[in-house]
């Protein structure tokens, strides 16, 4: 239940993260110049950088997307890495309705049956137990030690 | 070729990622607090702890791979490659975490990894 509740709301962080990213990136890549030559990528790169770090939008996203890793660390640090990522690529489904609801992207055939199967995906490792390991590793004691 | 090879290297610096995160969260230990000056102490334990230390550094190779991939190759292309990484991670954790995968669990991850790639598709 732990674990269900700590992925949920990963996951609808990073939706959200990467839908205030997009926003605020695709605004800062309008205003930017575009031409040829190295130097002037360089320059762009720089000028694009900048302007991103004077988005809120991007401050947003980055900031939610902190969140969902923190969050994944966390469910990590009881549940199986088996078990947490394949759980979390239902991610991918939220992003493809967020991005059709919110940055009007088009749905394809393929992301429909794509998402459809993906959420067959999670719901049957869902029910394989979140923990297979034992509680306490060998090397824990000591590596937990030196760790402080 | 170069593609080919830089592909790998998302994929397996994703998943060497992953796999020494979870072995650095598993020392540092089970998450049961919601105190915040507790967790402040576990957030500090993680980021002094070497393997999770490591794992970002995996991650962040793997995540600058993906972006000098993708200046030259096709995004259609390399976002449903790299979706074979569910696979891989699995099988990381399978043999270096020792996490027991039922076929239950491997029915869906592939089934994650198909539709993944599907959705990745332009």
């Amino acid at each position: 239940m732990k674990t269900a509740a700590v992925l949920i709301i990963a996951i609808f962080a990073q939706a959200a993260g990467n839908v205030f990213l997009t926003r605020g990136m695709k605004s800062v890549a309008t205003t930017a110049p575009a031409d040829g030559g190295l130097m002037s990528v360089v320059s762009q790169s720089l000028h694009v950088a900048l302007q991103a770090m004077q988005s809120p939008e991007i401050w947003a996203g980055t900031l939610l997307l902190i969140v969902f890793f923190a969050l994944y660390s966390a469910a990590l640090s009881w549940a199986d890495l088996s078990f947490v990522l394949p759980a979390t690529a239902f991610g991918y489904v939220l992003n493809v309705a967020a991005g059709h609801y919110f940055l009007n992207e088009e749905v394809t055939k393929a992301r429909w049956i794509g998402s459809i199967i993906i959420t067959l995906g999670v719901v049957f490792v869902s029910r394989s137990g979140e923990r297979t390991t034992t509680t306490v590793e060998p090397a824990q004691a000591s590596a937990a030690g030196d760790g402080q | 070729m170069m593609t080919a090879l830089m592909i790998a290297l998302v994929v397996l610096g994703g998943s060497i990622g992953d796999v020494l995160i979870t072995k650095g969260m598993k020392q540092v230990g089970e998450i049961a607090t919601l105190n915040g000056r507790e967790l402040l102490r576990i957030a500090g334990r993680a980021l002094t702890n070497k393997w999770f230390l490591f794992g970002l550094f995996f991650m962040a190779v793997s995540f600058f791979s993906f972006l000098a991939v993708l200046s030259w190759a096709d995004l259609s292309l390399v976002l449903p490659a790299t979706s074979v990484s569910f696979v891989i991670t699995t099988i990381g954790a399978k043999l270096i975490l020792k996490e027991k995968i039922s076929s239950v669990r491997w029915a869906g991850i592939v089934l994650v990894c198909i539709g993944v790639a599907l959705i990745s598709l332009p």
